[in-house]
C-alpha cells in the first residue's frame, strides 16, 4: 500500500519547518517538500535581527537550515522536489512532484511570497551585492551610504524613512508624479532632508562591477536618461504570492493570497496555510512559525475527526 | 560522491575527458544565492554520481577562468562536453530547473 503521510507541508521556510517540527512533535507522520533548499526568502537575507533568540543575530540561510535540522531530528522528512499539482479536495490529498507522487491527510501550503521584482537585466544576479528587497533586513549595511529605492506605495515609503534614518542620503524613483501611499507617510518623507525624489521615473539598467555601482533611469514623461551613482539599491514595489499551484482550488484574496484566518485553516477542509501565503498584517520570521504551530495543532484535531 | 571543488587544472581535465559531459557551477563564497543552490547541487552529485560529474569553481580564486568563459554573473552553471560548453543557466529556482537544464541540454 502506499505510504500516506499525516501531513505534507509544501515549502521549506520558517513556516513549513515549524509546522513540520511541531506535527512530528505530535506524531504525525510529515514530510516537507521544497524545491530548492531550507528557508525560503529568509535565506537570501543576510543578518536577521529580529528573530528572538539570536542576540548576535543569524544569517537567514543558517536559521532555515536550524529549523531543518530541528525539525529532521523528530523525523520529518524533507524531499527536494518542486511541486507539479495539486488535488486537494479529497480525503487524501495528492500532490505531483518533480520526484513522484505524495499522498497525505492534511497538507499545509507553505509556498511563501516573494518580493515583487523590478523585472531589470541582471536584477538576480546583484542581490547580496548592493540590490536589496527589505529595508528592515538589510538597511543597516548601507549605514552612512546613498542609496536607491525603488517604489511609491506604503511599503516604499516606510522604506524609505527606514533608510532616511540609516543612510547619508536617500534616491527615490517612482514611475509617477506622486506617492501611492497613505497620507500618514508623506509628511515625513517630505520633510526628511535627505530624502530626493525622481518622480516620474523608471530604472531601465542596473549598473555594477562585481557590486552595484548605480542605476539608469529614464523619465517617463520626457524620455530624458540619466545615471544615479550609488552604493545600493532597494526594491519595494510589492510582492506576489506563490499561489499559482493553488488557484482555483482554495479561496484567495485580491492581491493573491490565500484567505486563512489566525487559525491557518483554508476554505478546504484539511487543507492549512501558513506564513507569508496566508492573508495577514505582519509577515515576519516571527509570524511564520506562531502560524506552523497553529496549522499543526488543527491539523491534529483535523485528523482526530476522520478517526 | 558530492561536489567537487575545482581549480583551473582541475576544470581543464574534466572538461576535455573525451564524451564525458560535466556540469560545473561558477560561484563567489560572497553570493548568497549560491549557498541556497547548493543542497540542490550535493542532491544532483549525489544522484549522477556514474555519469556526470559536477564540479564548482570560486570565481575570485580563478579569475582568469571566470573571464575566459565570460561569467558575469553568479551562479552561472555551465553543462561541458568535449571542451565545449554545450549550455547554461543562471541562479536556477529549484533542483528540477537544473535537472530540466542538463536533459534538454544534453539531448540537444
Amino acid at each position: 500500500m502506499e505510504r500516506i503521510y499525516d501531513m505534507i507541508i509544501i515549502g521549506g521556510g520558517p513556516g513549513g519547518y515549524s509546522a513540520a517540527l511541531y506535527a512530528a512533535r505530535a506524531g504525525m507522520d510529515t514530510l516537507v517538500l521544497e524545491k530548492l533548499s531550507a528557508g525560503g526568502q529568509m535565506a537570501l537575507t543576510e543578518q536577521i535581527d529580529n528573530y528572538p533568540g539570536f542576540e548576535e543575530g543569524i544569517d537567514g540561510f543558517t536559521l532555515g537550515e536550524k529549523m531543518q535540522r530541528g525539525a529532521e531530528r523528530f523525523g520529518v522528512q524533507t524531499e527536494l522536489a518542486e511541486v507539479l499539482s495539486l488535488k486537494l479536495d479529497e480525503a487524501v490529498k495528492t500532490v505531483e512532484t518533480s520526484e513522484g507522487t505524495f499522498l497525505g491527510k492534511t497538507v499545509v501550503l507553505a509556498t511563501g511570497a516573494s518580493p515583487r521584482e523590478l523585472g531589470v537585466e541582471g536584477e538576480k544576479s546583484l542581490i547580496g551585492r548592493g540590490l536589496n528587497y527589505c529595508a528592515a533586513c538589510d538597511g543597516m549595511f548601507f549605514k552612512g551610504k546613498t542609496v536607491v529605492l525603488v517604489g511609491g506605495g506604503n511599503s516604499a515609503a516606510a522604506d524609505a524613512m527606514i533608510l532616511s534614518r540609516i543612510c547619508e542620503k536617500v534616491i527615490l524613483v517612482h514611475r509617477r508624479d506622486t506617492l501611492r501611499a497613505t497620507k500618514i507617510y508623506h509628511d515625513p518623507l517630505m520633510k526628511a532632508e535627505n530624502v530626493e525624489f525622481r518622480w516620474n521615473n523608471v530604472v531601465t539598467e542596473l549598473l555594477a562591477e562585481g557590486k552595484v555601482t548605480g542605476v539608469r533611469l529614464k523619465n517617463v514623461q520626457t524620455g530624458e536618461e540619466t545615471t544615479v551613482p550609488c552604493d545600493g539599491i532597494f526594491v519595494s514595489v510589492g510582492r506576489k504570492p506563490a499561489t499559482e499551484l493553488v488557484k482555483g482550488l482554495v479561496e484567495l484574496d485580491e492581491g493573491g493570497y490565500i484567505v486563512a484566518d489566525e487559525s491557518t485553516r483554508t476554505s478546504l477542509p484539511g487543507v492549512f496555510a501558513v506564513g507569508d501565503v496566508r492573508t495577514k498584517v505582519l509577515r515576519q520570521v516571527v509570524t511564520a512559525v506562531a502560524d506552523g504551530a497553529v496549522a499543526s495543532h488543527y491539523a491534529e484535531e483535523y485528523l482526530a475527526t476522520l478517526e | 560522491m558530492s561536489v567537487i571543488q575545482m581549480n583551473t587544472e582541475m576544470f581543464r581535465t574534466y572538461t576535455t575527458t573525451p564524451g564525458k559531459p560535466v556540469l560545473v557551477e561558477f560561484s563567489a563564497p560572497w553570493c548568497v544565492y549560491c549557498r541556497r543552490i547548493a543542497p540542490a547541487l550535493d542532491k544532483l552529485a549525489a544522484q549522477m554520481v556514474d555519469t556526470l560529474p559536477v564540479g564548482i569553481i570560486n570565481i575570485d580564486e580563478e579569475k582568469t577562468l571566470a573571464e575566459q568563459e565570460q561569467i558575469e554573473v553568479v551562479p552561472t552553471l555551465i553543462l561541458y562536453r568535449d571542451g565545449q560548453a554545450l549550455g547554461s543557466i543562471v541562479a536556477p529556482e529549484s533542483k528540477a530547473q537544473i535537472e530540466s537544464f542538463i536533459q534538454e541540454t544534453l539531448a540537444q
